[in-house]
């Protein structure tokens, strides 16, 4: 599951890139495109503004067929208090903004991707394909929620693939 | 003292003479070590994250109920915002990992400053201990 959960990640990072290269953060020091998953990241009270938060929740595996399919559910956070140049009135209109590139990066085809195994990267070798693929199904958008200053979503997305032999 | 008052410095020192005699202390900020930048394993979990360890003090504890706070002299923060390069004390506190002092590190779950003329002179930080 863990090779589908990083390839998800890193198709829709280089898509949301592509749709809006300026939504960036600086976490941990870095500059980097604004979209993150939270598990992957140090623990921390605060919910970063701006940026796509992805949270694993609930993981089925069914075994029934040839290979077990294994089904993910992810929650992408995210919330906006508008640009400070217009006091945070455009809060309505940075939070649309958002809704669209999420948009565009989940719901365009192709939902789909082939799976690829990221773990080579912590010895500095290359990612490598593997036989299968992942696929997903279309993003809900949550209701709008106002946390103090700022406007939030929570959208959820499916997320499918088969398990290889030997896979985490 | 109506002269001090005067000049937000002169509130910063006031601030930091009353927490160095009411017990003021030095705590360690725990910030994490910029990562890699443009690393894929960094934002897969793959990478290991360093830390490092930044003293800020005088320091005071204020204890109400079952809520922790952390009284930080200005001049400290200031001086690590200055050093580090953080655009405000809001981000450094955000950032850090939290707060490391007697072996436990407590996490930072707000801040807020006491300002004078606008210019802050102490940082209130809201603490949460480690879960045992």
């Amino acid at each position: 599951m863990q090779n589908a959960k990083d390839t998800f990640y890193e198709v829709l990072r280089s898509r949301l890139v592509a749709l809006n290269a300026e939504r960036t953060i600086v976490l941990r020091g870095v500059l980097r495109p604004g979209v993150l998953v939270e598990e992957n990241e140090l623990l921390s009270e605060v919910a970063r503004p701006d940026c796509f938060r992805l949270r694993w929740s609930t993981a089925e595996v069914n075994g029934e067929g040839a290979m077990p399919l294994a089904t993910l559910n992810c929650s992408i956070d995210y919330e906006t208090a508008g640009t400070t140049m217009n006091g945070g009135m455009d809060r309505g209109r940075a939070l649309a903004s958002m809704d669209a590139e999420l948009q565009g990066a989940a719901n365009t085809s192709p939902r789909n991707a082939l799976k690829m195994n990221y773990s080579g990267l912590a010895n500095g070798a290359a990612a490598v394909a593997m036989q299968t693929s992942v696929w997903w199904g279309e993003v809900a958008f949550g209701d709008t929620v106002t946390k103090d200053d700022r406007l939030a979503r929570i959208a959820t997305v499916q997320l499918m693939s088969y398990q290889e032999a030997g896979e985490l | 003292m109506g002269e001090l008052l005067q000049s937000s410095d002169g509130a910063i020192r006031l601030a930091d003479a009353a927490m160095r005699s009411g017990g003021g202390r030095m705590v360690l900020l725990r910030l994490a070590i910029p990562a890699v930048p443009n690393n894929d394993a960094e934002q897969l979990g793959l990478a290991t994250p360093g830390f490092q360890d930044v003293a800020l003090g005088p320091a005071t504890f204020h204890k109400a109920n079952s809520v922790t706070k952390l009284l930080v002299s200005a001049s400290a923060v200031h001086e690590v915002l200055g050093s580090l390069g953080f655009d405000s004390a809001n981000v450094l506190f955000e950032t850090a990992v939290g707060l490391f002092f007697d072996g436990l590190l407590y996490k930072i779950t707000n801040s807020y400053s006491s300002q004078a003329i606008g210019v802050p002179y102490c940082y209130w930080l809201t603490l949460e201990p480690p879960t045992r």
